[in-house]
Parts: C-alpha cells; structure tokens; sequence
C-alpha cells in the first residue's frame, strides 16, 4: 500500500475516531479534542501532496462530489435542530436559514447525482450490511457484559447527595429560553 | 455471476466491513476505565476479515491488504450512496420538530412539587 492511499485510510480513522471522541461526556461539555482530532483526519483525507492510487482515488473523489450537497445537508440540520423548539422555544431566524440550507442541500444532490430505479438493491443490499456489523457488535456487547461479576447494590442516596444532585439538575435544566 | 448482483454483493460486504471498522475506531475513540471493548472488537475485526474474504473470493483475487482496502473502499462507496435516503428520513423528522410545541420538562415539575411539599 503506497504512502498516500495509507495517509487517506488514516484521515478516515482519524476523524471517526475525533467524532467518537466528540460524543463522549456530558451534552453541556464535549470532549475538548474531538472536533479538533476529527477535522485533522478530514485535513488528512483531502490535503496531500500526490494524488492516492486506486480505489482510494476513487473514493475521495465521490467523497468530494457527495460533499457539494452534503455540507449544506450537515449545516442545515445543524440550524434546523438549533431554531426547533426541542429545548426550549422556537427561534425563527436559525430555522429559517437551515430550511433554506436543507433545501439547498436536496438541489445539490437532484443537480449533481443521478439516481436510477436498480440503486434500491444496491441500497436494501448496503443496509443489510450495516444491519449484519451492528447485529454483530450487539451481540459482543451482551456477550462481554454477561461475562463482567454483577457489583453490589448501591446504597441509596444521602440527603446530601440528593441536594447536590437537585443542584445540579437545577442548573442544567432550569435554564432561560437560551441554550 | 452477473455485474449486477457483483455489485450487490460488493456493496453488502463493503458496508459490512466498514461499519465494523468505524465499531472500533468508535470504540478506540471513546475508551475509559469502563470499557470492556476486547469481545467487541474481536467481533467487528471477523467481520471485516470474512468480508474482504467474500469479496476476494468474488472478484477472483487474493485475500490480503488490496483487497481489504478494495472491501472497505466498496464501502464508503455504498454508504455514500445511502446518506440520500438517510437525509430523507432526517429532514421529515426535522418537519416534525420544527412545528412541535416545547414539552413541559417532568423532572423539573417534579422537582417543584417535591421542594413544595418539604
């Protein structure tokens, strides 16, 4: 495997790993380094100073041509779930900005990539398959869980630790209309 | 075998084996004290090596780290062709969101009634 198709494997693993990173922790504080460690691998993926060998050429170049509609797609979403009233009231100017972005995105994608009727298979095929690997993954998970010794229960809270956990539920959800 | 159900297969064992491969990074990426990811992750690593298998017995080549990558390449092609079909599946959900009234939060309700009651 040559340098570059090495360096294009590296950026994926990279940015999956930044974006796993980037989920652990609390929704009020992230992981300080998985944005960052995920856009390095994307900077990884795109910028290098030969082109990759096939197939990798290949699959950065759909990855281009599938970003064209999938950025606005991403930022759209983004804004759409920022404007909704999911977590507290509706805030028209994000909502409104990431439909346009949304539709934008649907454009992109009906301008850009052709879609025939024989690509359902294809689709029913590629599900099936995510399906398998995370069919596979649960079952590991049951299985790794079943073989770890059950702790003792826990003894209920002290009345100081159910002040502190009110406090701290106070704090985080019993928030003004901003996020 | 026809081209047609070549690619079918390809794409079945491509999206397999890079969903796999994104187990373990995912499971790289989020490791703690906590984690007991050895099982996991020889699960996912039997599905990326039984796929590149398929797929080296498919396209008549041998099984080593071409056609791992030939595997997983098929994959990111196959994925790339299902983010559509997830993004329609998202911006309905996203309709739904944006006309839905903010529910009343039942914790903190709890919470008031409980400090009400003290």
């Amino acid at each position: 495997m040559s340098l570059w198709a090495a360096q294009v494997w590296l950026g994926l693993a990279v940015a999956v790993i930044g974006i796993s990173m980037h989920r652990t922790g609390p929704a009020f504080r992230r992981h300080p380094f998985g944005a960052p460690v995920a856009l390095l691998g994307v900077a990884l993926m795109l910028f290098r100073v030969e082109e990759p060998p096939q197939p990798e050429l290949g699959v950065v170049a759909a990855a281009i041509v599938a970003a064209m509609w999938l950025l606005p797609a991403l930022v759209g979403s983004g804004l759409v779930l920022i404007g909704a009233p999911l977590y507290w009231r509706a805030r028209p100017a994000p909502l409104l900005v990431g439909w346009a972005l949304v539709a934008v995105a649907w454009y992109q994608y009906y301008s850009t990539m052709s879609v025939v009727p024989a690509d359902a298979l294809r689709w029913v095929s590629t599900l099936l398959g995510v399906l398998l690997a995370l069919a596979v993954f649960a079952l590991c998970v049951r299985t790794a869980e079943r073989m770890t010794p059950q702790e003792p229960e826990t003894e209920g809270l002290t009345e100081k630790e159910r002040k502190y956990v009110e406090s701290v539920l106070r704090r985080h959800l019993e928030v003004t209309d901003d996020p | 075998m026809t081209p047609e159900l070549e690619l079918v297969i390809a794409a079945f064992v491509g999206s397999a084996a890079l969903t796999s491969l994104f187990v373990i990074l995912a499971l790289i990426g989020s490791l703690n004290p906590y984690h007991r990811p050895a099982i996991p992750m020889l699960g996912a690593l039997a599905v990326i090596l039984a796929s590149t298998y398929l797929f080296a017995q498919m396209a008549g080549i041998a099984t080593d780290s071409d056609a791992l990558r030939l595997t997983l390449s098929e994959g990111v092609l196959a994925l790339l062709e299902l983010l559509p079909l997830a993004f329609l599946v998202f911006t309905f959900l996203f309709l739904q969101a944006s006309f839905r009234k903010r529910p009343v939060d039942p914790l903190l309700a709890l919470l008031e009634s409980e400090s009400g009651s003290e």
